[in-house]
């Protein structure tokens, strides 16, 4: 069995929330013009990272599985005369470099994934191995159009960041187990990302096979 | 410094590209051909003309059934053995940049809605999981064009952890008139073909088809991953920062080992991008030969580094290493290799991967 504790947590509940709307609600936590160009989904995950003030040290672990909706839909739409800067934006870990190119933060270790169903557990796995004394996980979904009318995006807006210690330390806000057997379980449960996010944002516990063979906990300690 | 690894071992490796599989691609290098042909970068909708390395018999254009899965499946079948990959103990991970997501492209353009079980990530990846048969273990990681050492570090952590017995790490990024068209809206893409680490007043690359997969254990295989390390600039969405600093960051996290090592550059033809590489592996690592080989097959993107993987290690079996294709001297430095040569006197291979953002991969190979 794994464990790793949770020592901050941020959540960005934005809901049907437009990107105008996040951009004009945000845009004083960014500095200023910085925004004008961030994507709905690079604006949630900026500011739910900013107050964890990732360094370069620690490990980055990125999970979403629609990344930069908008962005996808406009470059599409630009053809014949793509855009180069919605092709950019429209790349997958493009929402936390938004964040950290703005602020000038390098960072060592930085690890975007993708998925469906097991996105969480396979992001969790990669945060707890990733093997420095600070982990920060984050990711979320921006709400789609086109793309969502045929089930293709994301049918609401969020985004989170924790930071995960490997020792247990004074204040934290939860623990998190990974427990491995070999034998492959029967159970089909599954923890997409949306389920993750309102997990952490409700602060709820969690205790079910999430890949077979794997088994999460989230313990909530304060 | 990133946390350090056991050496893991390779136990098996291939690599598919527009020539072909491994050993026919190392051929075509060793021979100094180049698959790249000018192609409409929007294909039956015309456009400039772009250099692209198609696989033999693939649409470049998306199709229904995709035409990337025979490759793919014909990759597959050459993973040894009937290990049940995607098992609590025989994980998979998946690399790639833009998975399917040129069905989209098809279908915004043309409206058949078939496309769409091949547009994002996870139905492109369960798509070619359902294909290959494996289990529902798969992780997917994508960074762009360092996406492949991603899924090598990552399978090697889970292996360094008594997580799993073999892990599979399989990569792929099929060109197709989304990606062209965003490198060419870039303008980085153009038909005059300036080489890598040729010196000329623009800059450009090529794109290219391409997939690998490695089987990675603790314990045996013929060759070992010493050593890998990433480093995330996070100065500018496309330019490093300018005193190759970022470079120099991900090379100085591997070790010193007092081996002999040549040098797999990413060298994709960006004349910055590419003169701070080859003068950063000139300072890591002085008098080791540079060589690119992605003037012959194009940028496989985010399969690049698993595939040059494996390309470098059937060129350490064949014991002798391309060259820098189509380009010619001088190049950035002294130690860019146009030439193929032996490597009797080598007894490691650094290969490095760049992309977006500043990212940096890098890795150390040797036999065992």
């Amino acid at each position: 069995m794994l464990e790793r504790w949770i020592t901050a947590l941020h959540t960005e509940d934005a809901g049907l929330e437009t990107p105008a709307a996040t951009r004009e609600r945000l845009k004083e936590r960014f500095p200023k013009n910085a925004t004008r160009r961030m994507t709905q989904l690079g604006l949630l995950v900026g500011v739910a990272l900013e107050p964890l003030r990732p360094e370069h040290n620690d490990a980055i672990i990125y999970a979403s599985g629609y990344a930069e909706t908008r962005a996808l839909e406009g470059y599409l739409d630009s053809f014949p005369t793509p855009s180069p800067t919605l092709f950019q934006t429209s790349i997958h870990p493009c929402a936390v470099q938004q964040s950290l190119i703005t602020h000038q933060r390098s960072i060592r270790q930085f690890m975007p994934l993708t998925g469906g169903d097991r996105l969480p557990a396979q992001a969790l796995l990669t945060a707890f191995l990733a093997g420095t004394p600070r982990v920060i996980l984050c990711g979320g979904e921006e709400r789609g159009t086109w793309l969502l009318e045929y089930g293709r995006a994301s049918d609401r807006t969020f985004a989170f960041a924790l930071s995960l210690s490997a020792t247990p330390v004074a204040g934290a806000l939860a623990r998190i187990e990974l427990e491995f057997s070999d034998a492959p379980d029967s159970s089909d449960a599954t923890l997409p990302l949306p389920a993750f996010f309102d997990c952490l944002h409700e602060r709820r516990p969690i205790d079910m096979g999430i890949l077979p063979g794997r088994r999460l906990r989230i313990n909530w300690l304060q | 410094m990133i946390p350090s690894l056991p050496p893991i071992r390779i136990a098996a490796c291939g690599a598919l590209t527009a020539f072909g599989d491994d050993t026919a691609t190392l051929a075509a290098l060793l021979a100094g051909r180049s698959a790249l042909v000018h192609l409409p970068v929007h294909g039956s909708e015309g456009g400039d003309l772009v250099p692209l390395a198609v696989c033999a018999g693939r649409a470049y254009e998306e199709t229904i059934p995709p035409s990337w899965i025979p490759y793919v499946r014909l990759l597959a079948e050459r993973i040894p053995g009937d290990t049940a990959w995607g098992s609590p103990r025989h994980p998979v991970f998946v690399t790639s940049s833009n998975f399917g997501v040129g069905h989209l492209h098809a279908f915004r353009r043309h409206g058949n809605t078939a496309h769409l079980a091949y547009g994002t990530p996870f139905d492109c990846v369960d798509a070619l999981v359902t294909t290959l048969g494996w289990g529902p273990n798969i992780t997917t990681l994508s960074h762009a064009c360092v996406s492949a050492h991603l899924g090598l570090l990552q399978a090697s952590r889970v292996l360094a952890a008594g997580l799993a017995d073999s892990a599979l790490v399989f990569s792929f990024d099929f060109i197709s008139p989304f990606v062209a068209g965003g490198f060419h809206a870039l303008k980085i893409l153009n038909a005059d073909l300036p080489a890598p680490y040729q010196d000329r007043p623009t800059g450009s690359i090529a794109l290219g088809d391409g997939a690998a997969f490695a089987v990675l254990t603790r314990d045996y295989g013929d060759y070992v991953l010493a050593a890998q390390s990433l480093h995330n600039e996070m100065h500018h969405f496309t330019a490093n920062q300018a005193d190759g600093s970022g470079f120099d960051a991900c090379l100085a996290d591997l070790p010193d080992t007092g081996r002999r090592v040549w040098l797999k550059g990413h060298g994709t033809g960006t004349l910055d991008a590419g003169r701070l590489e080859a003068v950063a592996l000139a300072r890591r690592f002085p008098g080791a030969p540079l060589v690119s080989w992605k003037g012959a097959l194009g940028h496989t993107l985010g399969s690049c580094g698993l595939v040059e993987l494996a390309l470098a290690i059937a060129a350490m079996r064949a014991g002798r290493a391309p060259g820098t294709i189509g380009a010619t001297a001088p190049g950035f430095t002294d130690a860019v290799a146009f030439s193929s040569f032996d490597l009797a006197a080598y007894d490691g291979a650094v290969c490095t991967s760049n992309a977006f953002g500043g990212a940096h991969a890098a890795l150390l190979l040797h036999h065992a």
